[in-house]
């Protein structure tokens, strides 16, 4: 019997019962848009993280004052006894040749006023190179100049929606604000750009990192950012920076961390979240298949007589077999493609509103779930099936 | 073509044992016409399905066309039902959601036969019973008469060298009936062994030879000229003597 | 009501497998439902025990303001920074029962050859009060000024065997950066908390620490109130009081553990429900396969439903025969799902003890109640089909 041949008399048989047809289908349907939609959705989360980190560069080594051996510990909050200073950074500098550029960073909170206007903000101390590691742009005036990293200076940078509060419909370009105690002119404002490495960009003041030091009382710095020349050199480049100070210091007090690490650690996350709740909506498909058994059972039973005759006619075991599960199969299988298309629909409304997330079914999901589908129709048909085989040509015949 | 040695059936209905066939022996010529009587229970349609491979003997021996039956498994059964056999019901038996055309195409379908060929050949038989007008018409936009001719061109259209009739104007008026004795009788002229099962002697009478079973045996071996002897021992049969 | 449940038991068991089969749909989908959710109940209930250990009339106050950070403290304060004195000032606000002024780092402590580089908290000896746990031996140093150190640590559990193996540590000395500090203190063990090992943390007097760090601000002022009911007068007093202090500006951030357990408990429950609806897809399928199959039933019992209207029932009482079929199915269905879910939960907390799975009764009855529902629902398209047969139309068709 050709497949062409079986899977027509599948669907003829499918058709004379359109209802009982399509709610089953349905229920396919139903569990493979779930799969196709949450797997989108943890794609999309996926690649927004991604894409956050990619807007920092990814050759990217953070060094943070401080080291833990503690299970579960954190560096980079609290104080440290030996402080990360400007000198250890002009030493990195100097001393790993993998390292193309630095841009040391100072961070506390203070409050920005003009006029009457007043505004608690990100307060970040650091250089002219701090634009170009931590891939800033500038929407108007200029970033920091590239002064000598000792030097003071009264200028500030601000970012988008810290200068639209404190100067809306104006440009601050040249005005004088009060950060604290301190009068600054502002030279430039920031591009938008959101969150980044934990700091909201848009609603922070940046000025020389030693005027920061100053204002804060500070002598270490909170973070130290280098920008590696390749992506193959970075582990080596950790290892070489944490040794260089430690010898400064005399103990390895510092940490090195590569935005790969950390990217790779949410990545794998992700991946099993998406996976779990993946692997939660296929048990809806199980229970789809438990209804396609029973309405292939009740199928079964209805065409006993008919089952008889194709005996009578001489259709073989194996034949009638096939018969039945091509239906079970041909069920499933349309019921996947529905969903997969509903799936496919969801997720392109999904974008719609929110098109912060790049939403997108992942190509392994879309065949993991259309051969969950086909299966199974196979799986859960078998039984009615064999069912089908089974029955004695004569009682069929007579309807029993 | 046909030789039976003994057939026994016995079967179990509710605890006790109904003997639907006791000890038959017969032998059938190819290109017979041979008609089965006898009353309600004693065993004619039992032996129909014997014959059609659709039931197996208990004891005894079923030898068709020098095979012994009862050695086949179920795949080379099906292929002897498929190829070998032609069966037409009393019920017709077609499948509703089929066209006519379809419905004669089923057998050609299981054996493989492409769809080009398969249609040729069908329309084909359906010109032989008069049906071609109607190839595209569903069995309940048929009359019982036309339901009855496409089944057995159903039952025709892989050239089976036998060809068993259960009953097969029981369900139809007299003119259809009529209609439908004179197709079998063409088939059977031109090579068909032909062997109907019926109660209705007018049926009967056309045969060349004639069996009348009682309580699962043969009591009666005639010919069609020679119906009322058959048609006596049937009416003593049913009276219970 | 009797009569009509009898007589959908008995057309229920009339037709075993096919009942079985619809009701191993909701079955699997109830207990899909039951078992997520009391994982996710179970997180919930661990996370909240976790941090009310600690106790929970906690007011935390840090520098720099929540919203320019996730973590408040992080960016460390302004020009005008938190200080013992604020501390001070903040107890005599009125109830407030006890003030504890924290500074937080990290350092080397090394004793003899060993070393190790840890958490360093510097507190004063009212952190026990505070955490509700204290030294399992020796004890903290004595009161007194915060601004004068000492010399004096506690060490946590891990830390003293790492350092001490299974020696006393108390009078030992140890180097923190440096500096020489007596062993006065050994805290009682507590494990992990958010992943986080509490026994691996050296404890020193406040000041001592800001030496150590060469910090003249506090990480954090942790406040203990003394009734639930006035917290929120507490912390708004707590709030003005500071404020004012620091110039008129509240350039600092107020963190209340019971709000942030309230915030957590929400975002747990929204989790719970989101995973739960999730597994809720498989009610949905299954309420389509009753559907399904009650809609043949309808079908194939026609000429039974005719005869019955023949007899005299009425539309009503067919319809709700077909319902209360459904509602059956569904029911019984969804007590199997429900004992499956348990005894799967029952099975994870034997097997898996790191995974909490708790199921509170509310569940239980919600998953019930929701297969009522969905077997009432999937219930209604056939069973006004069934009402609305013709009984002579029915009774001829066959």
């Amino acid at each position: 019997m050709s497949l062409r041949d079986l899977f027509g008399f599948a669907a003829r048989a499918l058709r004379g019962h359109r209802l009982r047809t399509g709610l089953s289908l349905l229920g396919v349907a139903i569990g493979v848009a779930a799969v196709v939609t949450l797997t989108a959705l943890g794609e999309g989360a996926r690649l927004y993280v991604i894409g956050q980190f990619a807007s920092v560069g990814t050759n990217l080594l953070i060094v943070v004052p401080g080291r833990t051996e503690t299970t579960g510990g954190m560096p980079g909050m609290g104080g440290v006894p030996n402080d990360l200073t400007l000198e250890d950074a002009r030493a990195v500098l100097r001393g790993v040749p993998e390292i193309d550029k630095a841009a040391p960073i100072v961070m506390g909170t203070e409050t920005v006023a003009f006029g009457e206007r007043r505004r608690q903000v990100a307060l970040a101390g650091g250089t002219h190179e701090m634009l170009e590691v931590r891939r800033l742009g500038i929407a108007s005036g200029r970033f920091l100049p590239p002064l000598e990293w000792d030097r003071s200076s009264p200028v500030a940078v601000l970012g988008q929606k810290s200068a639209a509060e404190l100067f809306p419909g104006r440009d601050p370009v040249g005005q004088i604000i009060r950060v604290g105690d301190w009068r600054m002119r502002v030279i430039g404002v920031l591009a938008p750009r959101g969150q980044q490495l934990g700091v909201d960009m848009d609603d922070v003041v940046i000025v020389p990192v030693t005027t920061a030091m100053k204002m804060l009382n500070r002598r270490s710095l909170f973070r130290l950012l280098l920008q590696v020349r390749t992506h193959a050199d970075l582990d080596r480049a950790k290892e070489r920076v944490v040794r260089l100070i430690a010898e400064r210091h005399g103990e390895e007090d510092v940490t090195g961390i590569t935005q790969d690490a950390v990217l790779g650690a949410f990545t794998s996350i992700l991946r099993a979240l998406t996976l779990a709740l993946a692997g939660i909506a296929s048990v809806s498909l199980a229970v789809a298949g438990v209804g396609i058994m029973n309405v292939m059972l009740v199928s079964v039973s209805e065409r006993t007589r008919e089952i008889g005759l194709l005996k009578a006619l001489g259709a073989g075991q194996r034949q009638i077999l096939l018969a039945f599960l091509a239906e079970a199969v041909l069920l499933s299988t349309t019921g996947g493609l529905l969903g997969l298309l509903v799936g496919w629909l969801a997720v392109r409304l999904l974008v719609a509103v929110y098109p912060a997330l790049p939403a997108t079914p992942p190509p392994w999901a879309v065949v993991a779930a259309f051969s969950l589908s086909v299966a199974v129709g196979a799986l859960f048909g078998v039984l009615p099936a064999r069912r089908a085989t089974r029955l004695d040509p004569v009682a069929a015949l007579s309807g029993r | 073509m046909i030789r039976l040695e003994g057939l026994s059936r016995t079967f179990d209905v509710g605890g006790e044992p109904v003997h639907a066939l006791v000890d038959v022996s017969e032998a059938i010529a190819a290109g017979e016409h041979l008609a089965i009587m006898g009353p309600s229970g004693s065993g004619k349609s039992t032996l129909l399905h014997i014959l059609g491979c659709l039931d197996r003997p208990d004891r005894g021996a079923y030898e068709l066309l020098g095979r012994d039956v009862a050695r086949l498994d179920e795949a080379e059964l099906s292929l002897v039902r498929r190829h070998t056999i032609g069966f037409v019901f009393q019920f017709f038996h077609l499948v509703p959601r089929l066209t006519a055309l379809e419905n004669v195409e089923l057998p050609m379908v299981f054996a493989g036969i492409p769809a080009g060929e398969r249609r040729e050949r069908a329309m084909g038989r359906l010109r032989d019973v008069g049906l071609e007008p109607r190839a595209s018409h569903r069995p309940d936009q048929l009359s019982g008469g036309e339901r009855q001719r496409v089944a057995m061109a159903r039952a025709t259209v892989l050239d089976p060298k036998l060809l068993l009739a259960d009953e097969p104007t029981g369900n139809l008026d007299t003119t259809s009936g009529r209609h439908v004795l004179e197709i079998l009788e063409r088939m059977n002229a031109s090579g068909l062994t032909l062997i109907v099962v019926t109660h209705d002697p007018a049926v009967a009478r056309r045969a060349r030879r004639i069996l009348v079973l009682k309580d699962g045996r043969v009591v009666h071996r005639g010919d069609g000229a020679h119906i009322h002897e058959a048609v006596e021992i049937l009416s003593a049969a049913e009276n219970g003597t | 009501m009797r009569d009509i449940l009898h007589l959908a038991q008995g057309a229920l068991r009339a037709h075993r497998l096919r009942s079985f089969l619809s009701m191993l749909g909701i079955a699997i989908g109830v207990a899909a439902v039951i078992l997520l959710t009391s994982i996710g109940e179970g997180t919930r209930v661990y996370m909240v025990s976790q941090f009310t250990q600690f106790g929970t009339n906690i007011l935390a106050v840090n520098p720099g303001k929540s919203k320019t950070i996730g973590i408040p403290g992080v960016l460390g304060g302004t020009t005008r920074k938190l200080t013992i004195d604020d501390a001070e000032a903040l107890a005599r606000v009125p109830g407030i029962e006890t003030v504890v002024p924290v500074v937080m780092g990290l350092a080397r402590v090394e004793a003899g050859e060993r070393g190790r580089s840890v958490s360093v908290l510097g507190a004063t000896p009212d952190l026990p009060t505070l955490w509700r746990f204290g030294a399992r031996q020796g004890s903290f140093w004595p009161r007194g000024d915060p601004r004068r150190g000492a010399p004096l640590a506690v060490l946590g559990p891990k830390l003293a065997r790492e350092l001490f193996g299974e020696r006393s540590p108390l009078g030992a000395f140890v180097r923190i950066a440096g500096a020489r500090f007596r062993v006065v203190g050994v805290m009682q063990p507590k494990g992990q908390m958010m992943g986080f090992d509490i026994d691996d943390v050296a404890y020193v007097p406040v000041a001592s620490a800001m030496d150590l760090f060469n910090q003249d601000e506090l990480f954090e002022i942790d406040l203990i109130y003394s009734s639930a009911r006035d917290a929120a007068r507490v912390e708004a007093e707590v709030r003005r009081v500071l404020a004012v202090r620091h110039g008129g500006t509240e350039d600092f951030t107020v963190t209340s553990q019971e709000a942030m357990l309230d915030v957590f408990g929400k975002v747990m429950d929204v989790v719970t429900m989101a995973v739960g609806a999730i597994a809720g897809i498989s009610l949905l399928v299954g309420a389509t396969g009753i559907l399904t199959m009650m809609w043949i039933a309808v079908g194939e019992r026609t000429s039974e439903i005719g005869l019955v209207r023949a007899l005299g029932a009425t539309r009503g009482q067919v319809q709700a025969l077909f319902l209360a079929e459904a509602a059956a199915l569904a029911t019984l269905g969804g007590l199997a799902g429900i004992g499956i879910g348990l005894g799967l939960g029952a099975a994870l907390r034997f097997f898996v003890p790191g995974l909490p799975v708790e199921t509170p009764v509310r569940f239980v009855v919600a998953g019930l109640a929701t297969s009522v529902l969905t077997g009432l629902v999937s219930g209604v398209a056939p069973a006004r089909r069934a009402a609305r047969l013709d009984p002579i139309e029915a009774l001829r068709a066959e």
